[in-house]
């Protein structure tokens, strides 16, 4: 309906105009978790890439993680993913490598609906993933995050993530436990263009010079179908730096 | 729909629609409403139903705060969807004899379409009271239980280039005539729920 003529018929129905509810993309974040999800039989496929640069001392380790799955909306707020991840290791005390490191199950699930204008400016979602570590002979990775969202205004978001991580092995070798606690905030800044901060650790809970921790800006960005968050994450804690970069594309 | 109610007048009338080229519209659906006062909603919920890659009726008014529900009829999927400031949703694609609900809480225009069927197109006026109706084949409407008073009693059909409007004075237990001439234009172009163009028309068998 061209502006005009929808302006008239407005005017016959005393419309009240609410402001557009558009959002920069599925996540504003790019280490933490947003909390949307696909609707209901909604496909995207999605990668994240990033990078852990300078860790562990002296061996200045780096790596380089890829994340691909395609993902399907399973209910208007659960969504499912089948991702597979590979990893570049570099380190000054051994051969670089490129394997393919993990696949599984990843699931989000939100608890309020996502419809612009029923959903509530609180929204949580949890994470839970089950995947296969390839590079460990019986290794298991479990990964789950509690993530809140709030919308302070139709421009700003807050989130906090709270993530558990886990890697059991059946044999002899320890398993591993890890939290990853996030926080961010994005704003609007014009059309789907938004601008934030983010910081984010790993934080080991059997050795404490595993752990590391980021803060740095994020951006996120719409258009069309495609969306795109990536965040550079600054060193504050045994790491030099850790940029990510997160998008999608929907079906 | 309008309902009776005590102590009001009814607003009767005819609409006409033609095409622009003056020829007159041939199945246009029409709505005729009155606005200036609210009235609390119905408990109704209007249906409007996906069948033969068409929504069924393509334009329908009801009153803020009621609930439209949109059944598949069709053996494929829908997406049904508005980027409407009014009221937007997305409903998710789903399949035949699935239904999905949404209440309009906003008074305005709502335009609604498929993602996956370009052609599928309609409106949904939310207006703030119950003095709605629609006009028969023939153009004419009755509109009961209308509250006393001088109101605009609105005509509009989709793709109207303006919606056509008449002031009434409603006086209880009398009828007021009104008589309304709408002009019809082509359908415009929309795009789908992510801002871009349809591929391409959808085939039969989608």
């Amino acid at each position: 309906m061209p502006a005009v003529r929808r302006a008239m018929v407005l005017a016959g129905v005393m419309a009240v105009v609410v402001p557009g509810t558009a959002r920069a993309g599925r996540s504003d974040f790019a280490w933490l978790f947003g909390s949307e999800v696909l609707p209901e039989r909604g496909v995207e496929l999605q990668q994240w890439v990033w990078e852990e640069d300078g860790k562990d001392g002296p061996l200045h380790t780096r790596e380089t993680s890829l994340w691909w799955a395609p993902t399907i909306g399973i209910t208007d707020q659960l969504e499912l993913s089948l991702p597979i991840e590979m990893g570049w290791h570099v380190d000054s005390a051994s051969a670089p490598s490129f394997t393919l490191q993990a696949y599984g199950l990843d699931a989000r699930y939100r608890f309020v609906s996502q419809d612009p204008v029923d959903k509530p400016a609180f929204a949580p979602l949890v994470r839970v993933a089950v995947k296969r570590d390839v590079t460990q002979r019986d290794g298991v990775i479990g990964q789950a995050d509690l993530v809140g969202t709030y919308d302070v205004s139709d421009a700003v978001q807050l989130a906090a993530d709270v993530g558990f991580a886990m890697e059991v092995h059946s044999g002899s070798r320890a398993s591993e436990y890890e939290l990853h606690p996030g926080v961010g905030m994005s704003v609007k800044a014009v059309g789907d263009l938004r601008f934030g901060a983010e910081a984010y650790a790993e934080l080991s809970l059997q050795d404490s010079t595993a752990s590391w921790a980021v803060v740095g800006p994020n951006l996120a960005v719409t258009h069309g179908r495609f969306w795109l968050s990536a965040a550079f994450g600054i060193g504050v804690y045994h790491i030099s730096y850790a940029p990510r970069v997160v998008w999608g594309v929907l079906f | 729909m309008g309902t009776a109610a005590a102590d009001g007048g009814r607003v009767v009338g005819k609409v006409t629609v033609t095409e622009a080229d003056g020829k007159p519209a041939i199945g246009a659906e029409v709505v005729v409403y009155v606005v200036g006062y609210p009235e609390p909603p119905s408990t109704t919920v209007t249906t409007m139903t996906q069948k033969d890659r068409r929504f069924q009726p393509e334009l329908v008014a009801i009153t803020r705060d009621e609930t439209v529900t949109f059944p598949n009829k069709d053996v494929f999927f829908h997406n049904v969807f508005s980027q409407s400031t009014t009221r937007p949703f997305d409903l998710g694609s789903f399949k035949r004899d699935e239904a999905k609900d949404k209440q309009f809480p906003s008074l305005g225009v709502v335009d609604v379409y498929c993602n996956i069927h370009p052609e599928m197109a309609a409106t949904i006026l939310v207006v703030p009271n119950q003095r709605h109706t629609r006009a028969a084949a023939d153009g004419k409407f009755t509109i009961d239980g209308v509250r006393p008073g001088t109101w605009t009693v609105f005509a509009y059909t989709r793709r109207a280039t303006r919606p056509a409007s008449a002031k009434v004075t409603v006086v209880a237990g009398a009828d007021v005539t009104a008589e309304l001439a709408l002009v019809r234009g082509a359908e415009p172009a929309h795009p789908n729920k992510y801002g871009e163009k349809y591929r391409e028309p959808s085939k039969p068998y989608h």
